[in-house]
This record gives structure tokens, sequence and C-alpha cells, in this order.
């Protein structure tokens, strides 16, 4: 399979997981426009995928332990 | 009171309050019936707020009288985007149908903030749909309608923050509360030809505010000048327990005059490429302008796919965000039509994926403080095009529609930045000057805005049929 085809088979998996959530909701032409915006999303991914990071690279979101006083 | 306090800075009208010249009320009245007979026409009111600043003007003028002056924004009306929420049967609408009726029973702390600062609220502010989160793509996306703009009023006067910016811009309040998740401030503002303050992320208390992107919503000022922006920040920043992302660093404004000052700017390599003619060739006149304040040069930040991290960060945070309005349908209740389908999509977003987002914004904000460490600011155009026209689309680097390297890693990395107008562009519309800085650095970016202010006139121009 080339990289085109996996993109593709993605982008379908992910429309397939969308139109099973929400389908009944959707017709024909914003079930278009939500497979453009997975189009995006995936694109997005693949950027992001294609940048390799070291195992001490941690998300860049801070989390604090919980305590309530005292 | 005549009319001629309109189109004055905070500055000058504090000025005049504190030597008595200006009664508050006097000018609560003269803004609120601006707001109540011009606000239609721009789109740019949700709720005039006529009680509640009739009340604190009174407040303000009797403290004033008796020898209380509590600052610069004693007695100043102003008006708030309409997701900050406010109490005393005041609706909070996030600019959306579905909550157009909706009231909460408490104030934002930010409007607790400029209320203990002695500023009156005049407005809460129209503002696109949920800040734009739904996926929108053109200017008619707000139950109030498109938000127009002043200048001209064929065209829209940017989002999400749309009231904001046109309020301003047509003297229905001198300064107003803006959010900005990725371009919301700025974008307003530079369409407006507004000064507009994205603040460091964590500077101001989002607690009351609407959550689009828990790490990317950050709330700042649009007004006149670069020095209103300042003003008004240090009344709004600060910690606040009831929003754990403020931080303990305290803020206080920087109003020293920069004359003299030498300042060291840097220039993205590329970063005009995509813009309009207009927009580049007032950019250039404004480096000259800069050339004179100090040095420009050239800098370079590594090439990492800025945009799609911080846009999948927005998308994912925000499909979490608005995970009861989206289930549920509500969406379909929503003005633009894109806007009632388009979020479904952000199911498909994988956790690895935002994940990686996360990881890859602690490389942009390292990169982005390395280059900007010997810097004062970066500086580029405030938006790469005019105002989108009301029926037209409206390009977007949220949804990738255009690139935007600098608000790609500004919100992304939190950092602060300043827009203020440079000149006009197609159809009389302005453009602007983006100063982007360190983390924390808001009085370094406004005494650069300052200062090209100082040796520029833009910000006293002022749309004519107003």
């Amino acid at each position: 399979m080339s990289e085109a085809d996996v993109v593709r088979a993605e982008v379908e998996t992910l429309l397939a997981l969308v139109h099973a959530r929400y389908g009944s909701r959707l017709d024909a032409d914003q079930l278009a426009g939500v497979r453009t915006a997975i189009e995006g999303i995936v694109q997005a991914a693949c950027a992001l995928r294609a940048v390799r990071l070291s195992n001490a690279d941690e998300p860049a979101q801070p989390f604090a332990a919980y305590r309530a006083e005292p | 009171m005549a009319e001629d306090v309109v189109f004055l800075p905070v500055r000058q009208l504090a000025e005049g309050i504190r030597a008595r010249r200006l009664s508050p009320v006097a000018l609560a009245e003269v803004f609120l019936d601006r707001l109540e007979h011009l606000g239609p026409r721009y789109n740019a009111v949700v709720t005039v707020t006529r009680g509640r600043a009739l009340e604190q003007a009174q407040r303000a003028e009797g403290e004033i009288a008796a020898g209380r002056y509590r600052g610069p924004l004693h007695g100043i009306p102003y008006g708030a985007k309409d997701l900050l929420a406010t109490s005393g049967g005041i609706p909070t609408t996030w600019g959306a149908a579905p909550f157009k009726d909706r009231c909460f029973d408490f104030d934002a702390t930010a409007i607790l903030k400029l209320e203990a600062a002695g500023a009156v609220l005049c407005a809460k502010l129209a503002m696109v749909e949920l800040a734009g989160g739904m996926g929108y793509r053109q200017p008619n996306a707000a139950f109030t309608g498109p938000g127009v703009n002043p200048w001209n009023r064929e065209a829209w006067s940017g989002g999400s923050s749309s009231g904001s910016g046109s309020a301003v811009a047509a003297g229905l309040v001198p300064f107003a509360i803006g959010s900005e998740t990725w371009g919301s401030i700025l974008s307003p503002a530079g369409n407006c030809g507004l000064a507009g303050l994205r603040p460091t992320y964590g500077r101001v208390s989002r607690h009351g505010a609407m959550a689009l992107c828990w790490t990317l919503d950050k709330l700042g000022p649009l007004a006149l000048t670069a020095d209103d922006c300042g003003l008004v920040l240090e009344a709004i920043a600060g910690r606040d327990a009831a929003d754990p992302t403020t931080v303990d660093r305290a803020y206080r404004y920087d109003a020293g005059d920069p004359a003299g000052r030498r300042f060291r700017f840097g220039l993205l390599r590329g970063i005009t490429d995509g813009c309009e003619d207009a927009v580049r060739e007032n950019f250039a006149r404004s480096l000259e302008v800069l050339r004179g304040l100090g040095t420009v040069e050239e800098v370079a930040l590594p090439d990492l796919p800025y945009d799609d991290i911080t846009r999948t960060i927005l998308f994912a945070e925000a499909a979490s965000a608005f995970e009861d309005v989206i289930e549920s349908g509500a969406i379909a209740g929503l003005t633009a039509p894109e806007d009632r389908y388009t979020a479904y999509a952000r199911d498909a977003i994988l956790a690895k994926d935002y994940l990686k987002a996360l990881r890859l914004r602690g490389v942009m904000a390292r990169e982005a403080d390395r280059v900007l460490a010997p810097l004062d600011a970066l500086v580029a155009p405030g938006r790469a095009t005019v105002a989108a026209m009301l029926g037209g689309e409206v390009r977007s680097a949220i949804r990738g529609t255009a690139r935007d390297v600098m608000g790609a890693v500004g919100n992304g990395a939190g950092l602060p930045a300043v827009a203020v107008p440079n000149g006009f562009g197609a159809r009389g519309l302005p453009t602007s000057l983006q100063f982007m800085g360190r983390a924390w650095e808001e009085n370094t970016i406004l005494a650069a805005a300052r200062a090209y202010q100082s040796a520029t006139d833009w910000h006293r121009r002022h749309p004519a049929d107003v």
C-alpha cells in the first residue's frame, strides 16, 4: 500500500466512526463537509507523526497532584 | 457632555476624570447612548447594561468627589465580550442562539477586577458563536449577525471578538475585553484599526469565561492605543485561585517613555509570503520606522509543523470542552450552517496524536524562546489580508485555509503579542503590525508598540461615518 493509500484508508475508517456516531443527523452535504474536516485532521496528524521525538520529550502540560488542605 | 470625548484614549479620559473635568455618569451616558443607537448598525452589541453601568458610574463619581480615586480605569466605560459571565440577570450568550437567554449568578474574575478598578461595564459585546470553535467559514456566524466593520460596512470586523473590535473602532466604548485562543484579539484589532493585546497564557484569569480550549484561551484588551492596553492589562492581570493556570507573578504596567530606547527586532524569514500586496507594502514601511527605533534582523525557527501542532490541540480540546453541545445535537441551532456539523469530525482526533501535539508544543515553546531571547520582539504583519467582505469566506489558519506561523507559535507557546494599525489596504480597510515577545514580556512589547505609535499616526485615524 502506498502512503497515500494508507492516509485514504485512515480517513475512511475515521469517517466510518463519525458516521456510526452521528450519521443519523447528517445529510449528504454535511457528511461531505465532515469528510473534508477529517482529511484535514489526518493531514495534520501525519505532519505531527513525521517529527521524531525522544522518550524524554514530555507533553507540555503540567499536572499537579491534588490534596485538599490541610 | 459633548461627544468630543469619543475616540479619546483611556489615558486622556482618565486625566479628565481625575481632574474632575469629566463626570463618570455623563461619560457613561454618552457611551450608553452610542451603544444603543449605533450598536445595531455594527451588530456589535448583545446587551447594553445600562442599569449596572449607571450604578457603577454614580459610585465612581461619588468616590472621586470624596477623594477616593482608584486609578486610571476609575469611571471609564467599557464593554466585555459576551463569553464573560455576568450576574444580575445580564445574559451571557457565548454568541450562540442556543444560549441567548442563559444567565449566570456570578461575575467572571476579569469583570470583578475591572469593577474593583472602578471601570463601568456598559455592554456585553457580540462574538462569533462559541468563539469560532465549531469551524465557521463565514462572517455570519453569530445569532446577532455578522460583525460589521466601522471602516467599511460591507466588511467584517473580524473574529471571534467581533463586537469588541467594532465597538471600540466605532467609538461605542473606549476599550473592550476580548479573548484569544488563536487570533481572536489580533484579528479584530487588525481588521478594525485598533490596538489589541494578547497577554501571556496564565497572566489573566479565565474564571467565568467560556472555555474553548483550556490550554490556549487568553483574555485581553482591545483599545485605541497600545498604552491603553497596558492600563487595562494591569487591572485584569494576576493570580486567581479559581483559575489554576494563572501564575503568581505580579504585573505592573511600565508606561515609561520609550523615547531613546533602542529596540532589537526580529523578523521570521518569509513572514510576508502569502500576504496581500498592501499588507506587504505597509509592513515594509513599518520596518523602515522600526529601523529608526532600533535594529531589525532576520531570524529563523526550525522547520516544525507549527500550525498542525496548535490546530490539533485546539480541535481536540474544543471537542471535549463542548462535548455536551456537540453530542446532544445542540449545535444544530447555531447560525453558520458549517458550525452545525463540522465539530463531529473532531471525534477523529486520536489521543496519541493529541499527545504528540502537546509534546511538540514543548519543543516549539523552547525554540520560540531561544529565538526571542536576544530580541525585544518578533515583528510581523498582524494579518495576511485586510478584513473579509461580509458575504465572503473567511480565511483561517485554524481551519488550515491560511498559514499563520506567528499565530500558531504565539498561541501554542502562550506568548504575548500586541497588534497596532500600520496603514490601509483594499477597500479602505486597515492593516496591522504585530509585536510578539517572550513570555511575561508584555511591558517590552508594549514599549515597542508605543514607540511605533509615537512615530506614526495611524492610531489617530478613525472611521468617518460613526
